[in-house]
């Protein structure tokens, strides 16, 4: 229910929001006013002014919290950012149930809004505490003012919007059928229980027994505490296992008539699946008569014994659980219609005959490319036939003769101008001495390479993303990201670069970052004079 | 230094280069060095091999411009050490019986294999890349003579210049050692091979170009006679920086950045719209061309 806005007062006539509720007498910062509820946000303007002074949309609100039992009573609103405003109802008359109104109002309000904004934080934030590279990434960049929060992530939001929708189709959690059995109470010493309570095990009762959540709403927190209402519910017979209505006015006897209905309607209901034929299903014993008694016991509750009417109290409670556990565990799957079922017990996806994609076959032409191989063709050097057959003769004469002289392989000065070579600072041992350059680097200086490249990358990749500028956003953009280039080239490359030669580290860590940098400016020095030669 | 077991065998296979037309204009540039001396320094190669350990074996292949030819072992292994019919000539230097049989079987076969050299204008090439396989073929075959794991490696000397036609081949056999775990190391004599530089990177081996040939032993014998575990606890040559910059497939030139055609990966430096090999088509969106603005021209006054 709503109150209709009070046409009198001017700044209501110029408000297109609906209004929901307004209360009178109600002091914020020592100064009397009024409060509205509005359909989007809650405003509270001082009393005889025609503006608000205080207006907060409801997704900006995290809390609400309204403390009872003081002298004063208050609604204190907590913001997402942190800030707090307070209002106090000064109605002496009617200020609890002001202050009851305005408080049922926005926890009513606040769900719905609540998931919109936090969504996009959270989803941030959740991306921030993933990867440590894009946090120190935000931290250089956002942080130390070189970019704003909006380019950072205007870029990858937009990219994780499709992930989204596929992290929404997370796969629900199904209930277990024995959540209920898996408390299992521990004494506590001294004649009592204790039931441990987790937010998985509360889940599931809620999921599977709605009249129980909405008990838990109804009452949580204003009458009882969580603690209070989790108790009685265990304390009452409708947890219990024979479920005997004692009349008991008791919060759950509600909820022990509520699910009589719902069994009953769902026995009228049936199972809709052509494959299952329940009523074929009967305990088919030999009763009393050994068969030859025709009598078919009844099953009308009647004309039952005291056992037996608390054994189907005890069955009709096991069939109402499944079939909730069930009903839970199948909500957002759509319905399907019996052919649909059949058709799915009777194929097989796998088993159906593949339907082969045409392919189109290759057609090399020259193949004999492969065979030769991506190598250079080398020079090769001209031999004349005559040279050939001199070569060989002159080759066969001389192994003809050969015979191995293995005192005389080489001389000794030879030898020595060999060894030479091959020894440390050698003619064929110079590379050796050059070390690595990141065994020269300690592994603080590599980190802080690291991360100036990873800085220096976003912000040329927004740089560059900006060519080639065809609109005025562009335009402004390009010129925003070369005062940010220099601005990240002053206050983080430069002391880092003077930092290395403090450490007398004469490798050159920089000079490719600095040929980055300088590129960009080359270009945005071409494109600045050819926008200047494009207006003259 | 690593001590190899007791059992533990180890198989060097040397593949020398012996193109007679290479060795025979050798003898005319460099009188001092020719394929005698070569062959004497393999020779010192292989004894100290032998000698190393008990259980190191030795195989020897000639690549010839014709044929493979093991110059040693020359008949198929029985028992591990290759005994010839005849008996073993007694050097009479009191030298070990094995070294001085292995010796005379390699100048033996040598001597065999030049005699029967035919000179053939379109043969000019050393066939290395089918010793090599003889190599592994070899290695495969003793490995199962002994039964167990050996640790072996391959000795190329090089004298000859690379065949590219043999590119194919040479890149399977590089594979096979690499699986195989079979290091091949290079010993070049005259010019850079990059496909050994190749063979030796992907392997584990190591290259090495020489500069004066006629202190080959001592090269031989300083670089490569210690195998593959004791060669981390020595000093030896850095490893060369190997050029694996692919060449275009038109004009056999080295680039770093080119093209590739997606259906037969074929390597091209400059963009067709038809791929030469396996005549695909293909679009590629050019550029936006900006419209140049027709200057005014301002009528003279």
């Amino acid at each position: 229910m709503h109150l209709i806005a009070d046409l009198s007062c001017p700044a209501m006539a110029a408000l297109s929001e609906e209004v929901l509720l307004v209360v009178k007498r109600v002091r914020q910062r020592k100064q009397d006013g009024t409060l509205y509820l509005m359909a989007e946000r809650i405003a509270w303007g001082p009393e005889g002014k025609d503006r608000f002074t205080v207006s907060h949309l409801y997704a900006d609100i995290r809390q609400k919290i309204s403390p009872d039992g003081k002298a004063k009573i208050q609604l204190q609103l907590v913001l997402h950012t942190g800030e707090s405003t307070n209002f106090h109802f000064s109605n002496e008359s009617t200020a609890l149930r002001d202050r009851d109104a305005a408080k049922d109002l926005l926890q009513q309000l606040l769900p719905k809004f609540k998931k919109r904004a936090n969504k996009e934080l959270e989803e941030k934030n959740r991306m921030l505490q993933e990867d440590p590279v894009l946090f120190q990434l935000y931290k250089d960049l956002v942080v130390s003012q070189v970019i704003s929060a909006e380019e950072f992530w205007a870029n990858r939001l937009s990219l994780n919007n499709v992930d989204h929708s596929a992290s929404n189709n997370k796969q629900e959690v199904g209930i277990s059928a024995a959540f209920l059995a898996d408390i299992r109470p521990q004494t506590d010493g001294c004649n009592g229980l204790r039931y441990n309570l987790t937010s998985d095990i509360i889940e599931s009762i809620f999921r599977t027994y709605p009249a129980v959540k909405q008990k838990y709403a109804e009452n949580v927190p204003h009458n009882l505490t969580e603690k209070e209402f989790w108790t009685r519910f265990f304390q009452s017979h409708y947890f219990h296992r024979d479920r005997i209505s004692t009349g008991l006015q008791d919060i759950f006897s509600e909820c022990a008539k509520q699910d009589e209905k719902g069994l009953r309607s769902m026995v009228v209901q049936g199972v809709k699946n052509p494959l299952v034929d329940l009523l074929s299903l009967e305990d088919k014993t030999l009763d009393e008569g050994y068969g030859s008694n025709s009598m078919a016991p009844s099953t009308s509750s009647a004309n039952k014994t005291v056992k037996e009417n608390s054994n189907s109290a005890i069955i009709k409670r096991f069939n109402h659980h499944s079939a909730m556990v069930l009903a839970a565990g199948n909500i957002g799957l759509s319905p399907r219609g019996p052919a649909v079922k059949i058709q799915e017990a009777i194929e097989y996806e796998d088993l159906h005959m593949e339907n082969g994609k045409k392919t189109v076959a290759l057609n090399l032409k020259k193949s004999d490319r492969y065979s030769h191989g991506p190598v250079p063709l080398l020079p090769q050097q001209y031999t004349t036939s005559q040279d050939i057959i001199n070569s060989v003769n002159c080759i066969q004469q001389e192994i003809a003769n050969y015979k191995p002289c293995l005192t005389q392989v080489m001389s000794s000065s030879t030898a020595s101008s060999a060894i030479a070579a091959l020894s440390p600072g050698g003619l064929l041992m110079q590379a050796g001495s050059q070390q690595a350059i990141n065994q020269m680097v300690p592994s603080d200086v590599q980190g802080e390479l690291k991360h100036l490249y990873t800085a220096a990358g976003e912000l040329l990749r927004h740089f560059w993303s900006c060519f080639p500028v065809n609109t005025p956003f562009l335009e402004e953009k390009v010129v925003k990201m070369k005062s940010n280039l220099e601005r990240f080239q002053m206050t983080k490359l430069r002391p880092f670069q003077e930092k290395i030669q403090r450490q007398y580290l004469s490798t050159n860590l920089t000079g490719h970052l600095e040929d980055m940098f300088q590129m960009a400016y080359n270009k945005f020095h071409a494109w600045q004079t050819r926008q200047m030669l494009r207006k003259t | 230094m690593v001590m190899a077991s007791e059992d533990e065998v180890s198989l060097l296979v040397i593949v020398v280069d012996v193109n007679p037309i290479w060795w025979g204009q050798q003898a005319n540039r460099e009188p001092q060095f020719t394929l005698s001396k070569c062959l004497d320094a393999v020779m010192v190669m292989g004894n100290s091999h032998l000698v190393m350990t008990r259980n190191n074996k030795l195989a020897i292949i000639a690549s010839h411009c014709q044929e493979s030819h093991f110059l040693y072992p020359f008949k198929l292994w029985k028992s591990g050490d290759g005994h010839g019919d005849d008996n073993p000539s007694t050097s009479g230097d009191g030298k070990y019986e094995l070294l001085s049989v292995a010796n005379d079987i390699m100048a033996e076969e040598i001597k065999i294999l030049m005699s029967r050299t035919e000179v053939k204008g379109n043969q000019t090439d050393t066939l290395l890349a089918g010793s090599l396989a003889k190599a592994l073929c070899c290695i495969l075959f003793i490995k199962m003579l002994t039964g167990q794991e050996i640790k072996s490696r391959i000795l190329v000397i090089k004298a000859a210049d690379d065949c590219a036609l043999q590119y194919m081949n040479f890149m399977n056999v590089i594979f096979a050692a690499q699986k195989q775990s079979i290091l091949i190391d290079a010993c070049v004599l005259d010019s850079d091979s990059g496909l050994l530089q190749q063979a030796c990177d992907i392997t584990g081996g190591l290259y090495l170009m020489i500069p004066q040939k006629i202190a080959l032993a001592q090269y031989l014998l300083w670089v490569f006679l210690p195998d593959s575990d004791q060669r981390s606890q020595l000093v030896l040559p850095p490893p060369v920086h190997v050029d694996y910059r692919a060449a275009c497939f038109c004009h056999r030139n080295l680039i770093e950045i080119g093209y590739v055609c997606s259906v037969c990966l074929s390597i091209f430096c400059n963009f067709s719209p038809i791929c030469t090999t396996c005549e695909t088509a293909f679009k590629i969106p050019l550029p936006q061309m900006v419209k140049a603005k027709k200057k005014k021209l301002k009528p003279s006054t």
